[in-house]
């Protein structure tokens, strides 16, 4: 089961409906199949720009981030039940990717030009392209003398 | 007198390609003692360091939680992303930052149009007001 990282956000409510939306929240979890590892609060914030959810404009929020592992196939229907309760504002499903490191290549993309791979691999596809932008004119084509300016 | 200068400059070379020879002959036969003022082989001591971006420097992973450390690559007047030009990361870590300011941003963590007043006087990681070329921010 991969983890995901559940961020939601609650309207303003008092704390016994918080607690109870909150067991609301896990319980869906826990009857797809999954489990919580961590529940963090992040406090009530106000919002830096109002939203709006089921008829209702909130300007304020409980931030909550659950980080959570459930079968792949159960976060479309974890996201559709969430979208029904009137009780959160927003929600939305991240998976933990683990990030490998790799090395700063900042020196090689502060190079002149020339000495860029990248541009030289740009290059090397140009001279394998078909030049359509020069027009050359055709010595055979049935003038006897080169019309154009030299 | 040319005649007798251009015979000696031969002589001359020809001793010293002679001697060369002889140097040549003696060191594949006494291998035993390695000569003191040899080079001896290992890493260029000289080599300059490899400029890394803040972020690689410090092995920060951007995240959308964190964000206080995304402020630092908004714009204060106009709420958006600064380009790679004027932050100075690598590509690879340019656009995790920018991927992560839009999820917070989307998620009501980080506004769209403008800096957070308390973040105003965080310490800048860049000057976007000396710009290399104009730019809209």
């Amino acid at each position: 089961m991969p983890t995901y990282e559940l961020a939601l956000l609650l309207r303003n409510m008092p704390k016994p409906e918080l607690k109870t939306s909150l067991k609301r929240i896990s319980h869906a979890i826990f009857d797809c199949g999954g489990i919580i590892r961590n529940i963090e609060n992040l406090g009530f914030r106000p919002m830096p720009y109002k939203s709006t959810a089921h008829g209702m404009t909130h300007k304020e929020a409980n931030y909550f981030i659950f980080k959570i592992d459930t079968p792949t196939k159960a976060v479309i229907d974890l996201k559709e039940e969430y979208k029904r309760d009137v009780d959160i504002v927003r929600q939305r499903f991240f998976k933990i990717k683990e990030e490998e490191r790799k090395a700063c290549t900042l020196e090689e993309e502060l190079l002149p030009p020339a000495y860029r791979e990248d541009v030289q691999k740009m290059i090397q596809i140009g001279k394998t392209q078909v030049n359509r932008f020069t027009y050359k004119f055709k010595y055979n084509s049935g003038l006897d003398y080169y019309p154009f300016q030299k | 007198m040319k005649m007798a200068l251009f015979k000696s400059f031969f002589a001359r070379q020809m001793l010293s390609t002679h001697q060369a020879v002889l140097s040549t002959i003696r060191t594949q036969s006494s291998n035993l003692k390695p000569d003191p003022d040899a080079p001896v082989e290992m890493e260029n001591p000289f080599k300059k360091e490899l400029k890394q971006c803040i972020l690689c420097k410090l092995n920060i992973d951007p995240d959308y939680k964190n964000y206080r450390l995304l402020s630092q690559f908004q714009s204060p007047y106009t709420g958006r992303i600064y380009p790679r030009h004027i932050t100075g990361l690598c590509k690879r870590k340019q656009m995790q930052v920018e991927q992560e300011i839009t999820k917070a941003q989307d998620l009501a963590y980080m506004p769209y149009t403008y800096k957070h007043k308390i973040f105003l006087k965080d310490p800048k990681l860049f000057d976007p007001e000396n710009p290399v070329r104009s730019h809209r921010f």
